[in-house]
């Protein structure tokens, strides 16, 4: 008898839980396994691994009548996810710890660590869908997670299934309670997962004053408007983000309401009025495709942030790993380091890490 | 939905993890059944249901008694060995310590114990009492020629363990008995790992004190029991007249009747190590002719029933599951801290380099052990060991 093993990621959700009772449906032998990826944490927040978590996940494989496993990958989430996230911080980008969660951890290390154990597939879920070696949205436009995944290539997606991808998220809570799972109605974990109390500026400015560096990020600074004029000071440029407008403490008037730029050099967050967030276009770096890179789209929508509605733009390459997207209607506040996504219609094309941002107001470059 | 198998696997199950459990002996089971129905009696009782159970407790003390080499009166059940464990260290490190008017306040023990006994350590740190660690080699043992130095007026107990749950590595309990007893410190052993595999003679340990668990012998779970050396005093754990005001609590009769038929069977088999022999000297054969795989301890000075390696490159917990997923059960360390990703605190203690104790892999055999249980878990390993050393570097933490 051969088996046809299906290794199951299980974050304790109800998403994930789904999945793995999907993927038994398929006639799959299951090994369920939950990362615990925040090492010596007593409470979690709703994510991979808290000691809460692993215990759903775990009456969830009882209840399926699943193996289960938890691995501790907390070192390499530390070291991939965490550090990166506050040294992007730091650098006064906007990072996306989620895409590189998942591709060092979950489509990294577990899916090889899936491989190695002899299973056919890895199964999540998340909200997309993977068919015959390609990616594409979720079938719920309102949860489609595929933003986060445009780093899977054919080779990886070949072997990865997103069984509620072609759900609605109430057709997978109903089907939890139908199963009589224990997650059927656990809220939405949202927020980014190792931040307590989605308070991310006391969170990197704890962890930069722990690795010792007082930097520049966590001490003051001024508050400059496009011209360097000062109009203020800031109390460290950790957490402003391009387009943010809370926060200033000004009295700038319109004119000064917006953040459009952080400049790490000299320490001084820019702030201009609405229009100068609004980007023509955008140079993408770390370029990965999901089709290998055999064929550069010339034009393609693009996503800017999760949730972002994709606009047309025109790609023009830029070397081997870098390309400029013009958008055709300019479009709101990129941040550097969130994720440029490419997709044609439902199918993702591959994505990027935003550089820097090129201001339609023609006096300033609002990013570099 | 109806609930599938865990393991739809279709060769038997190979279970080659003793040192975590071992399965009830059929003779135990046998022996116990009377007592789960029947002669439901308790041991206190006046009537005539109770004293039948007195005696089937009182006929299996004396058969632990014998097994350890002790008499029936020194003989306390627990519920567990980690009971016994918590009882002889905190019972007699609080009894000399306020004995002696606090004089008595320091514990002296090992790094490489079990948590029952690093635990009660703990507690007995937060009461004020001051604990000393004796050294251990990259052997795996601790180092017995340092324990005069830590001795002085001020000892209240010392507590090393027989053999270690880890590595399987003998200590020179003897040795560390002797020296206490030239001084008048009392000593306290944990042989729940080597009670059953090599012999476990308390007096001719020389300790005062010495714990075993029924589960590692062919008994059920939830039992165990405390040797004590007449004329030690213990302050108790759990308060109540049962066994002579040393142990509170209704006496579990069928556990207590499993362990004395495990123990009078371990004692009968004379504990045939020979048995084990051939077949770990085989798993050593085959095992470390894997690239970059190392024998913790031994194979001279170690339980005989057991191996513990380390594979480089390799992570224990995805060693342990993917053996798991060929139908084979082992482990990475002690099954109680499983999924902790600290490395082993013993192989740490050993000097054992963090990267190098991850790739932790304890393989223990038991009386239902057969030569094929280890064949087949030999010929698994090495694709195993390979398929796992493919997860990509730059992927590992």
């Amino acid at each position: 008898m051969s088996r046809r093993l299906a290794v199951v990621a299980m974050s304790g959700g109800v998403d994930s839980s789904v999945a793995a009772a999907l993927m038994a449906e398929q006639g799959y032998e299951l090994a369920g396994v939950t990362l615990k990826l925040l090492p010596r944490l007593e409470t979690g927040f709703g994510c991979c691994g808290s000691p809460a978590d692993i215990d759903d996940a775990k009456r969830v494989a009882e209840r399926l009548g699943i193996r289960h496993y938890v691995m501790d990958l907390s070192a390499l989430f530390e070291d991939r996810v965490v550090a990166s996230f506050v040294r992007d911080y730091a650098s006064a980008r906007t990072p996306n710890p989620c895409v590189e969660c998942n591709r060092s951890v979950k489509f990294g290390h577990l899916l090889a660590l899936a491989r190695a154990w002899g299973a056919e597939v890895l199964a999540t879920g998340h909200y997309a869908r993977a068919e015959g070696g390609k990616l594409l949205r979720a079938r719920d436009e309102s949860k489609d997670q595929s933003y986060f995944l445009y780093q899977l290539r054919a080779e990886e997606l070949s072997s990865v299934r997103f069984p509620v991808g072609e759900l609605a998220k109430e057709d997978v809570r109903a089907k939890a309670r139908a199963l009589g799972l224990a997650t059927a109605d656990k809220p939405e974990s949202q927020e980014i997962c190792f931040v307590p109390n989605r308070d991310y500026r006391s969170f990197v400015r704890t962890r930069l004053g722990a690795e010792g560096a007082p930097s520049a990020a966590s001490a003051g600074g001024p508050v400059v408007d496009r011209e360097g004029r000062p109009l203020g000071r800031h109390a460290g440029y950790i957490g402003f983000t391009v387009g943010q407008r809370r926060g200033l403490g000004l009295s700038g008037g319109a004119a000064a309401s917006y953040v459009v730029a952080i400049k790490p050099e000299t320490s001084s967050v820019v702030v201009g009025p609405e229009e100068a967030l609004y980007a023509r276009s955008i140079d993408v770096k770390n370029l990965s495709w999901c089709d290998g890179g055999r064929v550069f789209p010339e034009r393609a929508w693009t996503r800017i942030r999760h949730r972002h509605g994709p606009a047309l733009a025109r790609l023009e390459r830029l070397g081997e790993d870098a390309l400029r997207a013009h958008f055709k209607e300019p479009q709101r506040a990129p941040a550097p380091g969130q994720a440029a996504v490419f997709y044609d219609g439902d199918l993702v094309l591959g994505g990027g890490t935003i550089e820097n941002a090129v201001s339609c107001v023609a006096k300033k470059d609002a990013g570099n | 939905m109806t609930p599938t198998t865990p393991s739809r696997r279709p060769r038997r199950a190979v279970y080659l993890d003793y040192n975590a459990t071992a399965p009830v002996r059929p003779e135990v089971f046998k022996a116990m059944r009377p007592f789960l129905l029947g002669e439901f009696g308790n041991p206190s009782s006046v009537h005539v249901l109770g004293q039948r159970a007195r005696r089937a407790v009182e006929e299996a003390r004396a058969r632990v008694a014998e097994f350890l080499g002790a008499s029936a009166g020194e003989i306390v059940f627990t519920s567990s060995g980690s009971e016994a464990d918590a009882m002889a260290v905190r019972g007699a490190a609080l009894r000399a310590f306020e004995s002696s008017g606090g004089k008595k306040r320091a514990v002296v023990s090992s790094p490489i114990e079990h948590e029952a006994v690093l635990g009660a350590l703990d507690m007995l740190e937060r009461r004020g009492l001051e604990i000393k660690l004796l050294p251990v080699g990259a052997d795996g043992t601790v180092v017995a020629k340092a324990l005069p130095g830590l001795l002085d007026d001020s000892t209240a107990l010392v507590t090393v363990m027989h053999a270690n749950n880890e590595t399987g590595a003998v200590q020179p309990v003897r040795e560390l008995a002797g020296i206490c007893r030239e001084r008048g410190v009392v000593f306290h052993t944990d042989a729940v790992q080597s009670a059953g595999k090599i012999p476990v003679d308390a007096r001719e340990i020389g300790a005062d004190l010495l714990s075993i668990s029924g589960h590692k012998l062919g008994a059920p779970k939830g039992i165990g029991a405390l040797y004590i050396r007449r004329g030690i005093a213990l302050v108790p754990l759990i308060a109540g007249a049962q066994e002579k005001n040393r142990r509170g609590g209704t006496e579990n009769v069928p556990g207590i009747v499993g362990l004395g038929e495990a123990c009078r069977l371990s004692r009968a088999e004379a504990l045939d190590s020979s048995r084990y022999a051939a077949l770990r000297s085989r798993m050593l054969q085959e095992a470390l002719k894997i690239p970059g795989s190392r024998l913790t301890a031994g194979p001279d000075g170690v339980l005989p029933h057991m191996a513990h390696f380390c594979f480089e490159g390799v992570s224990g917990p995805e060693l342990v599951a993917a053996l798991d997923l060929e139908g084979i059960a082992v482990s990475s360390g002690p099954a109680c801290s499983s999924g902790s990703p600290e490395p082993s605190h013993v192989l740490l203690a050993m000097g054992m380099a963090p990267e190098i104790a991850r790739g932790a892999l304890r393989v223990s055999m038991g009386f239902a052990t057969k030569e094929a249980d280890v064949e087949r878990f030999l010929q698994a390993l090495p694709g195993v060991v390979a398929a796992l050393r493919r997860v990509p570097a730059a992927l590992r933490p």
